[in-house]
């Protein structure tokens, strides 16, 4: 065998000069600097004409969290199709079995591959390093927010890039791995938020209360509140539920993970923060209904921002974990299925 | 010119000798093969251990028995023998769907058996293939190439992944690049190569690391009369070196000239030497010219029927007397007849190929044992 950090590292260059690096990607990526330049004009003049003259708070903030969001949003929809068909192409290609009778290793192989697929994502992040670094200049940014964010997305484009050769290493047809890869990645964006929406409709409660009436006194002229006699049912969402369903969302994960940068009056000012906070509000469980007098109601002030978040749990790890799990699983897979010498191939399968 | 970076690379097992190879690097086609003439295995002993090619000739390079794979319900070999000797050319030989690929593959520990034990020069594909990549290299039938890479990059790239340096996988793939002759192609994107040229850097491919057993599955298909008299020599100087080559082809022509015995595959079953040898004796078209075949035709059938031979069986076709004779022996005693009456024979040789012979006559001679 050869030395493990060599054969990745030839395989991973084989890789990226020959998959991917063709005329195609370097297009995508003009195009996508382009995307993401114009997003910036449009946050910059949105955040800075609204606040132009009042406001003395830098808007860095929005600006980067914009920015670190598009390019997950763009790399995740990006990188099933540079990873998706990384090992099953080469096996129809019919280059996989000639690299496998080679001394190098399936598990070099199969991660060699893997980094090549995530270094092509992550180019999606330098090409907008001018952009960051503009946001970065205006201020507004912490050290935390940039080192965690920039971390989160590029884990968070890792485990894409993860899933989709280790589907490739698992499902005989590229386009099939491709596809597969795509609902993956739906499933965690869009899936979670599907399910959590079906959960809060599920998760629904049936509560009672007691609504109040004035009465009016002829003799004193005065009006009396009087608890009624009679309870009313309804019922009402309970997302405090199930908000965990949210967890496994690579946006949430991102929110939740990065350390919150509060504006005035105690609340976020950037989309970390926003969604964080939105988030964190579903844990919060809706007041007892026993303890309201409807006729001594007291309205409590909201609670900033800041209160909430620092009164709910954290959830990105668990996110992060089952992403990183998933991903682990997927590239584990994807070497034991392509092992040589082979003893079960797939239905109507040939090695070469 | 053995050139001084192979002796770097050499596998550890193999002991590292600055003595040059006759004739090593073969400067592409067309050159004088030496070696290739007169140099048995007796030659090939008497000179020193060449640096990259272990194995006494004759020790066994491959050693297959009773090995049988299936895929679902498909029996592509069903119970394969063969002994490929070091320092010999062996062909393998059998039909369309006999499992050549399919024993091919699991020779090159791709694929394992299902059952039986396969040895390459000694080690298991299946308990030790680090060990059996090391020492074999393997060319496929189905031509893969990296489509954008140039065929330089593509053979330095598979030197790396044979543990190469950079330079030395440089300077193997400049020597191979020269070998199969790929010359001013070498650096375009081997997605523009025509069929025959894959096939040549297919086969530059399967000696990057210069192994001593060497499996080349059709590596004659497509190629140009030029090309595939190159690819014997080549074939034949590697097995001189004392490697062991397996061939298999279905232009059997081509092989009777390049191989120095065949393994025959019918239904996934290897022929065993018995029916082989039967076949030996068995008849065959001989074909006989004289000086001027128009005037001495007819003195040729006489003296071929008061020989023995039936008057009905007596042929012509293009190229003279077609007559069947049953085995060596018989032919030498026609020969010497014929002369003996005067017979001004220009050629007496066989109609068809030793290997086709045997290879008609085992698939018409009914299923496998
Ligand atoms: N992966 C596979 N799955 C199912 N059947 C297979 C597979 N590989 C080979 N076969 C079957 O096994 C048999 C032997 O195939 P193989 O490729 O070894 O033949 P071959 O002797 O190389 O033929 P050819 O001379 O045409 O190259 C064929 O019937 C083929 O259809
Ligand atoms: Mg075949």
């Amino acid at each position: 065998m050869i030395p493990f950090v060599t054969g990745v590292r030839v395989i991973a260059g084989l890789e990226l000069r020959q998959r991917i690096r063709g005329v195609a990607w370097w297009v995508l990526l003009g195009v996508f600097g382009l995307l993401a330049l114009v997003v910036t004009l449009i946050v910059l003049w949105g955040v800075g004409g609204l606040t132009d003259g009042y406001r003395s708070d830098p808007v860095g903030n929005a600006v980067f969290s914009t920015i670190v969001y598009f390019v997950l949003l763009l790399g995740t929809l990006v990188a099933p199709a540079l990873s998706g068909n990384a090992i099953n192409g080469d096996r129809e290609a019919g280059t996989l079995a000639t690299t496998q009778v080679t001394l190098v290793s399936t598990t070099q192989l199969v991660i060699g591959k893997f980094l090549a697929s995530w270094i092509s994502t992550l180019a999606f992040l330098v090409i907008t390093a001018p952009l960051l670094i503009l946001s970065l200049a205006i201020g507004g940014t912490t050290p935390g927010m940039v080192a965690v964010s920039l971390l989160v997305l590029a884990i968070e484009l890792g485990v894409i890039a993860a899933i989709g050769t280790g589907l490739s290493g698992l499902v005989r047809r590229p386009l099939f791995s491709v596809a597969i890869t795509y609902l993956v990645v739906a499933m965690l964006s869009l899936g979670t938020l599907i399910s959590f929406g079906l959960g809060t409709l599920v998760a629904q409660e049936k509560y009672e209360y007691r609504g109040a009436s004035y009465i009016y006194d002829d003799s004193t002229g005065n009006s009396e509140c009087v608890v009624d006699d009679t309870t009313t049912t309804s019922t009402r969402a309970r997302p405090d539920y199930v908000w965990w369903m949210l967890a496994a969302n690579p946006y949430v994960v991102m929110a939740d993970a990065v350390p919150t940068r509060y504006g005035s009056g105690d609340d976020p000012n950037d989309l970390f923060g926003f969604l964080k906070l939105t988030v964190r509000q579903l844990q919060k469980a809706p007041e007892p209904i026993e303890q309201q007098d409807p006729c001594n109601y007291t309205s409590d002030r909201y609670p900033s921002g800041r209160e909430v978040i620092d009164s709910t749990v954290p959830s990105w790890f668990v996110g992060l974990a089952i992403h990183l799990g998933l991903a682990a699983l997927a590239l584990f897979g994807a070497v034991r299925a392509t092992r040589a010498p082979a003893h079960r191939l797939a239905a109507g399968s040939r090695i070469a | 010119m053995s050139s001084p970076y192979e002796r770097g690379w050499v596998p550890p097992q193999q002991p590292a000798s600055s003595t040059p190879a006759p004739g090593a690097p073969a400067p592409g086609p067309g050159v004088p093969v030496a070696a290739v003439a007169g140099v048995g295995p007796a030659a090939a002993a008497a000179t020193p251990p060449l640096p990259l090619s272990p194995g006494e000739p004759g020790e066994p390079g491959i050693v297959v028995e009773h090995v049988g794979r299936a895929f679902g319900s498909v029996h592509a070999v069903v119970d394969a023998s063969m002994v490929a000797p070091m320092g010999r050319v062996t062909g393998l030989i059998g039909p369309n769907g006999s499992g050549k690929t399919t024993l091919m593959l699991m020779l090159a520990s791709l694929l394992a058996p299902d059952r039986g034990s396969i040895r390459i020069a000694g080690h298991d594909p299946v308990a030790d293939p680090a060990a059996v990549r090391r020492l074999l290299g393997w060319m496929p039938d189905q031509l893969g190439s990296w489509a954008t890479l140039s065929a330089r990059t593509a053979l330095t790239q598979t030197g790396r992944l044979y543990g190469l340096h950079k330079l030395q996988a440089a300077h193997r793939a400049a020597e191979l690049i020269h070998l199969v002759d790929l010359g001013e192609l070498a650096d375009r994107p081997s997605r523009v190569l025509s069929r025959g040229q894959k096939q040549r850097l297919s086969l530059a491919r399967a000696l990057v690391h210069d192994p001593a057993v060497l499996l080349l599955d059709e590596p004659a298909s497509g190629l140009d009369p030029a090309a595939r008299v190159a690819l014997r020599r080549t074939v034949r100087r590697l097995a001189d070196e004392g490697r062991a080559v397996l061939v298999s082809s279905h232009v059997l022509a081509e092989l009777d000239e390049m191989a120095d015995t065949a393994v025959y595959l019918e239904r996934g079953v290897t022929a065993d030497a018995a029916r082989i040898a039967a076949t030996r004796v068995s008849e065959r078209a001989w074909r006989i010219r004289t000086a001027d075949l128009a005037r001495d035709s007819d003195r040729l059938r006489e003296a071929l029927f008061r020989a023995g031979i039936p008057w009905e069986r007596i042929e012509a076709d293009a190229g003279g007397i077609l007559v069947p004779v049953a085995g060596e022996a018989r032919a030498a005693e026609l020969l010497t007849r014929l002369v003996g009456e005067g017979i001004a024979i220009s050629a007496f040789a066989p109609a068809v190929g030793e290997l086709e012979h045997t290879f008609l006559d085992l698939s018409s001679g009914g299923g496998p044992a």
